[in-house]
């Protein structure tokens, strides 16, 4: 029989309500070393992507954010209670520090669309395009207005990401922005606020959306932890052996 | 019992259109702590050899009949 | 509305933007981020180690671009010079699309996730 983990979180002793989690299973608390892990019971080999089971985690973590900061897991976190218990104990300073890093804090989104219609506008054309060129001589020259434009992109994603993190500076503990040059959602930021500031976040977000009509803003939260859960355990992972 | 890799599967029918749940989405699935899985050898996010995800993306119905075919087999 | 530790949280976390279908659009392909059906069988991990390595040469290959592109401007490339690397560079992008249809590859899919630094290409 499997564990379907859902959040790590200290400072919880029981659960007050009864919270049912994925396929209905009921949740408990299992505790080990001085932390609390919330899991139910699971026993297929993969757990399906639906709309029970998401807002089943979803609402499975949360409810525990009233009482104290929560590290998710990713959705589909299946471990048996011994991997578990051995995952924790070898990671403890590190979960130590990352729960004290969220504490009283939310997670917060901000995602920008950006028009791309006006990528379709070229460069100038310039002395590298004649019609005496060769076909080779061509291909040169289209590089070269495509890397012009990437470029010019990179850079617009680049100043955007500066313009929202310093706008928003002082108001946030962490963040963690991904930029997209060539996409339509070009930005995805995510945002750890103190629950004490949350009110002045959302006014200053309100004011900077106004600032900027050419872009198309999705704002979400609050949200537990989600971002700022994983990170450096995660990046090792990625590249070791394990 | 099962084999000792899961499996990932994504169905071509996946649609959804419900803005809060592809947000939703996108902070349980991409974000959030990671226990490696029990076999990992990976470089960056190829999966070589391994699959340590437990996540299946389909319709319910598609998933349901996955599993219990799996089941007889 | 206030949130300090003590206030209750809502229920859902609010969502708010004027532009619903743009932001599905581009959310829908959250969960293209998975792998899609990875066995454990020879043609799997064959085309996972295609994967690799085609990630590594498209890299290169744009590097080569860039590069190609910088001599050019420099000015010290004659007129033949710029067309026979263009054409040799025109060569090595159609040959990697070559591959990527041969191992069924699209050009979304090469491409690494190196976490916290972004994505190589």
């Amino acid at each position: 029989m499997k564990l379907y983990a859902y959040c790590l979180a200290s400072g919880i002793d029981t659960l007050y309500e009864p919270v049912q989690g994925i396929s209905a299973a009921r949740v408990r608390l299992l505790k080990t070393e001085d932390l609390g892990v919330l899991v139910s019971d699971f026993d297929a080999d993969t757990v399906p992507v639906t709309r029970e089971n998401a807002l089943a985690h979803a609402a499975v973590v949360r409810s525990v954010l009233d009482k104290t900061t929560p590290l998710p897991f990713r959705f589909g976190t299946l471990v048996n209670e011994l991997q578990l218990r051995n995952y924790i104990s070898t990671h403890k300073d590190a979960i130590d520090t990352k729960l004290k890093h969220v504490s009283e804090c939310v997670e917060m989104s901000v995602k920008i669309i950006r028009d791309v219609s006006a990528d379709s506008q070229r460069e100038p054309l310039e002395k590298y395009q004649d019609n005496e060129q060769g076909i080779g001589a061509m291909f040169l020259a289209e590089k070269r207005r495509e890397i012009i434009g990437d470029e010019r992109r990179a850079a617009q994603a680049a100043e955007l990401s500066a313009w929202l993190r310093e706008s928003l500076h002082g108001l946030i503990r962490d963040e963690q922005v991904t930029v997209r040059p060539g996409e339509k959602l070009v930005l995805s930021a995510a945002f750890l606020v103190e629950m004490v500031k949350f009110g002045p976040y959302r006014e200053k977000v309100a004011q900077i959306c106004a600032e900027r009509p050419d872009l198309h803003f999705l704002l979400s939260g609050p949200w537990p932890p989600y971002s700022f859960a994983g990170l450096e355990l995660e990046f090792k992972s990625q590249f070791g052996v394990s | 019992m099962g084999t000792p890799f899961e499996q990932v599967m994504v169905s071509e029918e996946w649609e959804e259109t419900d803005l809060s749940l592809l947000e939703t989405l996108d902070h349980v699935l991409n974000r959030g702590l990671v226990i490696a899985g029990e076999i990992t050898i990976s470089v960056a996010d190829i999966d070589l050899i391994f699959l340590g995800l437990n996540v299946m993306v389909s319709s319910v119905e598609t998933a349901r009949e996955v599993l219990s075919k799996r089941e007889t087999e | 509305m206030e949130l300090s530790p003590k206030t209750p949280l809502p229920a859902e976390p609010a969502i708010e933007t004027s532009h619903v279908e743009e932001f599905v659009e581009q959310l829908r392909c959250v969960t293209d981020t998975l792998p899609s059906r990875i066995n454990i069988d020879a043609q799997s991990v064959e085309q996972g180690l295609a994967k690799l390595v085609l990630t590594l040469i498209e890299f290169i290959r744009r590097l080569l671009e860039k590069q190609a592109v910088r001599r050019m401007e420099g000015g010290d490339l004659s007129p033949e010079q710029i067309e026979e690397l263009g054409l040799a560079l025109m060569r090595l992008e159609a040959k990697l699309q070559e591959l990527k249809t041969q191992f069924r590859l699209a050009d979304e899919e090469l491409n690494l996730d190196l976490g916290p630094i972004g994505r190589l290409i």
